[in-house]
């Protein structure tokens, strides 16, 4: 055989691994409906055996990492984490439209809920909640930046009423907004509230309810700024972001470098919020498998509410993945020989998760976001009684593979970010290598589990 | 990490003013640290505190200079070997898939 065909042979063999270890990673792009509502999305078909499949998924994070550790230069991994541009703030019009834009769509949510039709399909409601906001908005706080709190019109309509102005007792901190976050998709996925306009705008109301009341007794800053699950899930999604709010304005960094900067996360319930965003994803994956059908067939034979099941697995679940993480964290402190607190090392470590997430995010609904738009714009014209026929735009293939690469992105960029926080936290660069380890084998564990969630045929939810 | 704290000042939560009551360290009850002479962080070992010096102070005297110098080269001995060790790892990864590949799929 020449050298030539050798070569070509061996190049074909290299891509066409690249591109499995790619797909791999990626079709963690279908895991999932999400807690994003369009549930049903296909799955890939894998024609690898599954533990091939998972474990190349996994050795494609551990190899980032082993790439990234090649990268020993502080001064360049400073010089990266440290670009930026202040950028002048948006102009108070700018501002004012914002709001009255989120009051709008808040509006029109409720009324075309209430009033509108009642099939999904053409429901303002169901558009403006799944493709207008958890869709395009939520891509744009990960993509740009986070404009939740000028757009947010749950907060504008709670600065409108007085405050009791109590103080917000300190040791809750977090806590109320990852229980509001994992009742959200709690009943995301076990009541149809894609599909029914009218328990949709019931749920939209009871969230207002909740935040105007939390609003009153506690003010809305710090209710906004702690409790709701809402706005601390946007603002976690925004630091991935290359316009980042710091106490001097807005300044444009390196997409992800803001969650080297761990002030934010100022305790165990930030620790947990964050850990929360990344379980949410997986929760609503795996019960839709028919692993969770097996395990919950006995239990509601036997006569135990499904509801009750499927909130025991939630609550097991989210203690399995913070009690995980935590032990990773810990298990720094020894691969690095450090002194440093558990504490500090897990509240470092865990931004890095939310490039995770948000690669997750857009891989399932950047389709959506596209392919629902037109339909959004047509059904906002007239919210009450909108056209037979509303448009949708033919997506194509290959925004398939872009879901992939940013997947791969998410990971690669969490890899990094804990290169470069291991790098501030370690003054010897072997600690700082070993420091990641634990955290490391947690990317890995996690990618395996998703991707063998994708790699399983899937379904809605059984039994609710 | 933000532009306004200088780098590596040698406080390991970086920017977080809100936990200032917890403790960042937690030595382990039964062991000495070796403390670092200027803001007393403590360390395992004499090597992370002799670089810690290099990295996060200024105006070292010609000992600790010294140890700095010696602490980097052997830091640097034992990247070299983590980089071998790493490289050996990734090529190892390589073709290992690649054969899983040829055989399994």
């Amino acid at each position: 055989m020449d050298r030539h065909s050798r070569r070509r042979r061996v190049a074909r063999r290299a891509t066409s691994f690249a591109l499995a270890a790619l797909a791999v990673i990626a079709s963690a792009a279908r895991v999932a409906a999400h807690a994003g509502g369009v549930r049903g999305a296909t799955r890939e078909t894998v024609t690898v055996p599954t533990w091939l499949f998972l474990a190349t998924g996994g050795a494609v994070v551990g190899a980032s990492f082993l790439l990234a550790s090649a990268v020993t230069d502080r001064a360049y991994i400073r010089r990266i984490d440290g670009w930026g541009r202040a950028l002048p703030g948006a102009g108070r019009v700018a501002r004012l439209l914002a709001r009255g834009g989120g009051i709008a769509a808040l509006a029109i949510t409720i009324v075309a809920g209430l009033f509108g039709p009642t099939t999904a399909a053409d429901s303002a409601t169901v558009l403006i909640v799944w493709v207008g906001w958890w869709a395009v908005f939520v891509l744009s706080a990960y993509l740009l930046g986070n404009a939740w709190p000028t757009v947010d019109p749950f907060r504008a309509v709670a600065r409108t009423l007085p405050s009791l102005d109590r103080p917000y007792p300190e040791r809750l901190g977090s806590w109320p907004a990852v229980a509001g976050l994992l009742a959200l998709v709690f009943l995301e996925v076990v009541t149809p509230m894609a599909d029914d306009p009218r328990l949709l705008t019931a749920l939209v109301l009871g969230y207002l309810g909740i935040s105007v009341a939390g609003s009153v007794v506690f003010g809305v800053d710090d209710w906004f700024g702690h409790a709701d699950p809402v706005s601390r899930l946007l603002d976690a999604y925004g630091r991935v972001a290359p316009v980042t709010h710091t106490d001097d304005g807005l300044r444009l960094r390196l997409p992800g470098m803001g969650l080297t900067d761990a002030a934010w996360i100022d305790g165990r319930d930030d620790v947990g919020f964050v850990v929360a965003v990344v379980f949410v994803t997986t929760y609503d994956g795996f019960v839709g498998t028919g692993a969770w059908a097996d395990i919950a067939r006995p239990l509601v034979g036997a006569g135990v509410p499904a509801l009750a099941v499927y909130l025991a697995a939630m609550l097991v679940g989210y203690g399995l993945f913070l009690a995980l993480y935590l032990a990773s964290a810990r298990a720094a402190r020894r691969t690095a020989d450090t002194y440093l607190a558990p504490g500090v090392l897990a509240r470092r470590f865990a931004p890095s998760l939310l490039a995770i997430a948000a690669g997750y995010h857009l891989a399932h609904n950047l389709a959506t976001a596209l392919s629902l738009s037109p339909t959004l714009a047509v059904v906002l014209s007239s919210p009450l009684s909108p056209p037979a026929n509303v448009p949708a735009l033919l997506v194509p293939d290959w925004i398939g593979a872009v879901g992939i690469a940013a997947v791969l992105a998410g990971h690669l960029l969490a890899v990094w970010v804990a290169h470069a926080v291991a790098y501030d936290l370690f003054p010897d660069r072997l600690q700082a290598i070993r420091s990641q380890y634990g955290v490391t084998v947690a990317m890995v564990a996690y990618t395996m589990a998703s991707l063998w969630i994708v790699s399983r045929p899937g379904g809605a939810p059984p039994f609710v | 990490m933000t532009d306004a704290k200088p780098a590596g000042d040698g406080s390991p939560t970086g920017t977080d003013a809100h936990d200032t009551t917890a403790d960042p360290y937690e030595v382990p009850p039964d062991t000495t640290a070796v403390a670092c002479p200027r803001c007393g962080r403590p360390f395992a070992r004499e090597r992370h505190r002799d670089l810690h010096l290099g990295v996060d102070h200024r105006d070292l005297d010609d000992d600790e200079r010294a140890a700095y110098e010696d602490a980097r080269e052997a830091e640097t001995d034992e990247l070299r070997r983590f980089r071998i060790v790493s490289l050996g790892t990734l090529v190892l990864l390589y073709f290992g898939f690649l054969f899983l590949y040829a055989v399994a799929a």
